[in-house]
């Protein structure tokens, strides 16, 4: 009981500053996870509505492909529901994120705080997973425009 | 006994210390920081390969006015676009790095530091999407009543 108490004591709490700080990002970041979470519907609905249109355009990038009308559509679709699941998914951790750190401060539960830190770590994963492909993808463009 | 606190004034002011970074919420901020820097060092590397692309690319060498002005146009829009772009994500980097360094030392005021430039980093992109979205919606009006 003893060492319980002094581990405790040992350990890192987070204060007075630290309480407000967390809770004033908390309070942005569920901003723009709301934000983030509409946006995406409405691209994903605009994309659904747009989607016959979708067939000629990329035909012109890609030509040949108006052939095969029903594959591209279903091509066009995954690639689609791909990117809205993943960035869906990164705004959920976000807003995930938000929730949970607020209620794991508000109700003193260092289990809630700590799966709020979670899903930061995961948020930041993703994100950083996203930036080195797309930084992949740069460099390919950089080789080819040489 | 008139210096004497009541209850529910320090217990506002005690809720955070309920809260510890215990081993494991510690590894998931460590973790969270460490994507986070490599998120922040991804987009800094794309800025310069989008400087690159911009001063020295294949459309650079337009002889023609409108190619001139094109070209200037392009090189002062990416100029600012990396500017602001590299002032947000140096808050991502500050948040890696002090926060990274907090939690391998137990020092709560470099963890206040960085969860701080989180705060910000998080606030200025609200910021920016809060005017994003109103020239957006300024310009659907317009075109509404035009």
């Amino acid at each position: 009981m003893e060492d319980k108490q002094q581990d405790s004591f040992f350990q890192m709490h987070l204060d007075y500053d630290g309480g407000r700080i967390l809770n004033e990002t908390v309070r942005w970041s569920r901003f723009l996870s709301i934000v983030g979470i509409i946006g995406l519907s409405i691209c994903l609905l605009a994309f659904i509505i747009a989607s016959k249109y979708l067939i000629p355009a990329v035909s012109r990038l890609v030509p040949g492909i108006e052939d095969m009308e029903n594959v591209a559509g279903a091509l066009i679709m995954v690639v689609i529901l791909i990117f809205g699941a993943v960035f869906g998914f990164l705004v959920y951790m976000l807003y995930r994120f938000s929730v949970l750190t607020r209620k794991g401060i508000e109700h003193q539960d260092q289990t809630i705080f700590a799966e709020g830190m979670k899903c930061l770590k995961i948020y930041f994963l993703v994100s950083g997973i996203i930036a080195v492909l797309s930084l992949l993808s740069n460099v390919l463009s950089l080789t080819k425009l040489f | 006994m008139e210096n004497q606190q009541t209850p529910t004034e320090s217990s506002s002011l005690d809720n955070f210390f309920n809260i510890s970074f215990d081993e494991s919420t510690r590894g998931q901020v460590r973790k969270a920081a460490q994507w986070a820097r490599i998120c922040a060092l991804c987009i800094f590397i794309g800025y310069g390969i989008t400087l690159i692309t911009v001063f020295f690319g294949k459309s650079a060498s337009v002889d023609s006015e409108l190619g001139g002005a094109y070209r200037a146009g392009s090189i002062i829009g990416s100029l600012i676009v990396v500017a602001v772009g590299v002032w947000i994500y140096l808050f991502l980097y500050r948040f890696a790095t002090a926060t990274a360094k907090g939690m391998d030392a137990m020092d709560s005021i470099k963890t206040n530091e960085g969860f701080d430039s989180l705060r910000r980093f998080f606030k200025i992109l609200g910021i920016l999407l809060i005017i994003g979205l109103s020239i957006a919606a300024l310009a659907i009006l317009i075109s509404l009543f035009r």
